[in-house]
């Protein structure tokens, strides 16, 4: 029986010594234990790009080897240490401002017990069968790989402690460590793990080596604020992102696609579109047409320029005003609910990302192989579509996942990687398919329209019902906490309403209805909003309570004004929350703030609708997001927790809207079943 | 199509271009300046925000010819010998989530602090109206921009 905390270094791992660089033996611990491989342990972070400013000629890699010198150390796939003690670390997570770089990153080094200083590189993993299946959603990153890169960081300090203790010639459970070093038994002698990989001996770990979990007491890293690890190249314009991936003789395309879903391309005349300078192929890619050019300009308009016939199909008429209508056929009409019943229907319209980096994929295929730079959250999924569309084995389509901007569940899709990739083949060039803000909003995986018929027999209040429906008659996909989403408007606000029918109180209401963790993110966040204490004319205070996945429990009281323009504005959102162990609180708060104007653009200003087929919404206009003097205060409280962590990134999106319908009730006596709430004027 | 001589930030580019070939297309396609971002193309979000003889501007919506004899910075050049104040400053508030809106908000501040240098919330809201952050950064910019400018 092994003790708690600690997990035995499994000798059946395939020990490869690597080649001249110098290495020393290496052990490689996945999660969930160590496994046989033969693969090549990948050293470099080598993807082709230009480096910004410079104009493309040959093909420069930019690696990571820059920093490792001739001597260093990969105890496992997830960090490497060099020979002055420099940590290079590999993301398996795609980074889309949630914080996952980072939070992988701050776990290993508080294991290893390296100083945060010292990790220098974080690189990102190619989508690579080493790591499993690399899919970034559900807010499930850390949640899930939190113990194994725990003991991915603490076999590592073990053997580095393991080796000194030989060079000392004393035991190695007598010696200790504290950050970068490993400290003698006498408690004055110290090799800093620099010197122990430069020495390169003893760097193998004999059979029974044990790993032992810190006390998380003793955390010196984890609980402390970070940031983003990639801040310092966004914020000088270096970062990369998808649309940044620049490549020797890369050409831009946009794709015409029919304006109705699952149209079909008919015919196209490419003659004007020729004629535009720097338009170089026109090429039918399924049911699009690709416009291929020297520039993204000379893409755009040649895209102006080109004519095509569709076919629009059936569903030609499409119109979101009726898809509503046909919606809840079958629920009772809530006006006869007899007397001792509460039933209420709620909307709840499609609603698209909008990531404010639109979609977009580059693409390579060339001898035989397909390289691939997308900002993605399913490498492998992009790697799997993109080899059957273009008839390649898996094995060869090598898939660089670039930085994120923004995610939201839209890049979990691969319809945007597929399109590259098949223009790379008709083409026969490297390529960038990119997507103008029209094409994102217009052909997106909206978050489906759904309408819920809640009902409950006021005298027994926990059997409150509520039947949904949802239509996916347009493409549908995740969309930022996705089923939790509505579920949270619906309940949180019927509750709302029952609480009004009894005369009692919303948050002593919610107290009843759920079990005690859930009861202290409402009594934290009831307390530290002032929850009964007097606003001014015109304004009120609403509480939601969601448990996003059922895993992370959040509270957030909203303080609403409605003033005579009937135009609802949201002055402050306190927020409890408890999602276990925090990694990096101010990213907690950063996703709180995140999630809750994401959340506010559904609940006040946007919403997806359809006439004759068509999205009728193009841009930033018409289909807008929260602007700065929109977003309220926020204030986020945490409930003290050992739990591990549970998860944030979507958490923060659920309980807003009702919390803010419910506000709005409090100020206007207005209950509001549907969102958007643009106006509470008629 | 025609040659046009570009500054910038400090540096001369000649350029072969449609002369209506928005500037923001010559920086990330011509000159490879990818940190000034694509994101609506019609001056709706401010990403593509850069200077143009010191104001900010749309530069999705500015022709290259309207360029041409004018200096432009864009974010690359804000901090070239050192981190810019507002650089530093959203590193210590910690602003960034995806980062992809951020060059664009950073450029439209540092336009508002170099004409107001310590402004108030309404002119921090105000100037900054057009710069969309999906991320929900908003509180932080404008802790940020407070930040820079009290360190000014």
């Amino acid at each position: 029986m092994e003790p708690q905390g600690s997990q035995e270094i499994s000798r059946r791992a395939f020990l490869k010594i690597l080649s001249a660089t110098g290495a020393g033996l290496l052990l490689e611990i996945t999660l969930g234990g160590c496994r046989e491989t033969d693969t090549p342990y990948p050293t470099s972070d080598s993807r082709r790009t230009l480096t910004p400013g410079e104009t493309p000629e040959a093909t420069s890699e930019v690696t990571s080897e820059a920093l490792l010198n001739e001597n260093s150390f990969a105890p496992n796939i997830y960090l490497e240490i060099n020979s002055k003690g420099e940590v290079t670390v590999t993301a398996f997570r795609s980074e889309m401002g949630q914080g996952v770089r980072t939070a992988i990153a701050m776990i290993l080094a508080e294991e290893l017990d390296a100083p945060w200083e010292a990790v220098r590189v974080i690189r990102q993993a190619q989508a690579d069968p080493d790591y499993g299946d690399q899919v970034t959603g559900g807010s499930a990153s850390v949640a899930e790989s939190f113990a194994g890169l725990r003991y991915a960081g603490a076999g590592a300090r073990r053997i580095l402690v393991n080796a000194a203790a030989k060079t000392w010639d004393v035991e190695p459970d007598q010696c200790t460590t504290q950050p970068g070093q490993v400290i003698h038994p006498d408690g004055a002698t110290r090799l800093g793990y620099g010197d122990i990989v430069a020495a390169n001996r003893n760097l193998e770990a004999p059979p029974g080596l044990r790993a032992d979990l810190k006390d998380e007491s003793t955390f010196f890293l984890l609980g402390t604020n970070k940031g983003h690890w990639d801040a310092e190249t966004i914020v000088t314009g270096k970062a990369i992102y998808g649309l940044d991936v620049r490549l020797p003789g890369m050409l831009f395309a946009v794709l015409a696609r029919c304006p109705v879903f699952g149209g079909k391309l008919v015919s196209f005349d490419a003659t004007q579109a020729l004629q535009v300078p720097g338009v170089k192929h026109l090429e039918p890619v399924r049911q699009a047409v690709a416009v291929v050019a020297e520039n993204s300009w000379a893409a755009l308009r040649g895209r102006e320029m080109l004519q095509v016939t569709w076919d629009e199909g059936k569903n030609a008429g499409l119109n979101s005003g009726v898809i509503r209508e046909g919606l809840g056929k079958g629920f009772p009409d809530p006006a006869n609910a007899k007397s001792g019943t509460l039933a209420g229907i709620y909307d709840i319209p499609f609603e698209a990302h909008n990531t404010m980096e639109p979609m977009n994929c580059t693409a390579h295929l060339h001898d035989e192989i397909c390289e691939v730079w997308a900002p993605t959250q399913n490498p492998q999924a992009v790697q799997t579509a993109v080899a059957g569309a273009i008839g390649l084995p898996s094995s060869s389509v090598i898939i660089n996942v670039t930085l994120l901007g923004g995610g939201f569940g839209r890049r979990l899709q691969t319809d945007y990687a597929v399109e590259a990739a098949l223009v790379s083949q008709a083409i026969g060039a490297p390529v960038q398919v990119f997507w103008t803000r029209q094409d994102d909003i217009q052909h997106d995986f909206y978050h489906p329209m759904s309408r819920h018929y809640a009902s409950v027999e006021l005298d027994a209040i926990k059997l409150l019902r509520i039947n949904s429906q949802e239509s996916h008659d347009i493409p549908t996909g995740p969309w930022r906490s996705v089923g939790n989403f509505p579920a949270a408007y619906v309940h949180e606000c019927f509750v709302d309403e029952i609480a009004h029918a009894l005369g009692r109180d919303p948050v002593e209401i919610r107290l009843e209805l759920n079990d005690q963790r859930s009861q202290a993110v409402i009594k934290l966040a009831a307390e530290k909003s002032g929850w009964g204490e007097p606003l001014p004319p015109g304004w009120g205070r609403g509480i939601a309570y969601h448990a996003t996945f059922g895993v992370t429990p959040v509270a957030m009281v909203a303080e609403v004004e409605v003033p005579e323009s009937g135009l609802v504005r949201v002055h402050r959102v306190v927020c409890a929350v408890d999602c276990g162990t925090v990694v990096n609180p101010g990213n907690v708060e950063a996703q709180m703030q995140g999630g809750i104007a994401f959340g506010l653009t559904a609940a006040l200003k946007a919403r997806i609708t359809l006439s004759n087929g068509r999205v009728e919404q193009a841009n930033f206009d018409d289909c807008p997001i929260l602007l700065m003097g929109e977003m309220p205060e926020v204030e986020v409280y945490f409930v003290d927790s050992d739990r591990s962590p549970s998860g944030i990134g979507e958490m923060g999106v659920p309980p807003i809207a009702p919390a803010v319908a419910n506000a709005v009730f409090a100020a206007t006596g207005k209950r509001i079943r549907q969102i958007p709430i643009l106006s509470l004027v008629e | 199509m025609g040659a046009y001589n570009l500054t910038v930030n400090g540096q001369v580019f000649s350029v072969e271009a449609d002369g209506k070939m928005p500037l923001l297309w010559v920086l990330r396609d011509l000159l490879n300046l990818t940190g000034t971002k694509y994101s609506c193309g019609e001056g709706l979000c401010g990403a593509c925000t850069v200077h143009l003889n010191g104001e900010a501007v749309r530069s999705c919506t500015v022709p290259v010819s309207q360029a041409e004899g004018k200096s432009v910075i864009t974010i690359e050049g804000l901090g070239l010998d050192e981190l810019h104040p507002l650089q530093v400053a959203w590193l210590d508030e910690m602003v960034t989530q995806c980062g992809y809106c951020q060059p664009g908000q950073i450029m439209t501040a540092a336009a508002l602090l170099a004409a107001k240098p310590h402004p108030t919330d309404d002119e921090i809201d105000v100037a900054l109206a057009g710069s969309l952050c999906r991320c929900g950064t908003y509180l932080r910019i404008r802790a940020a921009i407070h930040h820079a400018a009290q360190e000014a």
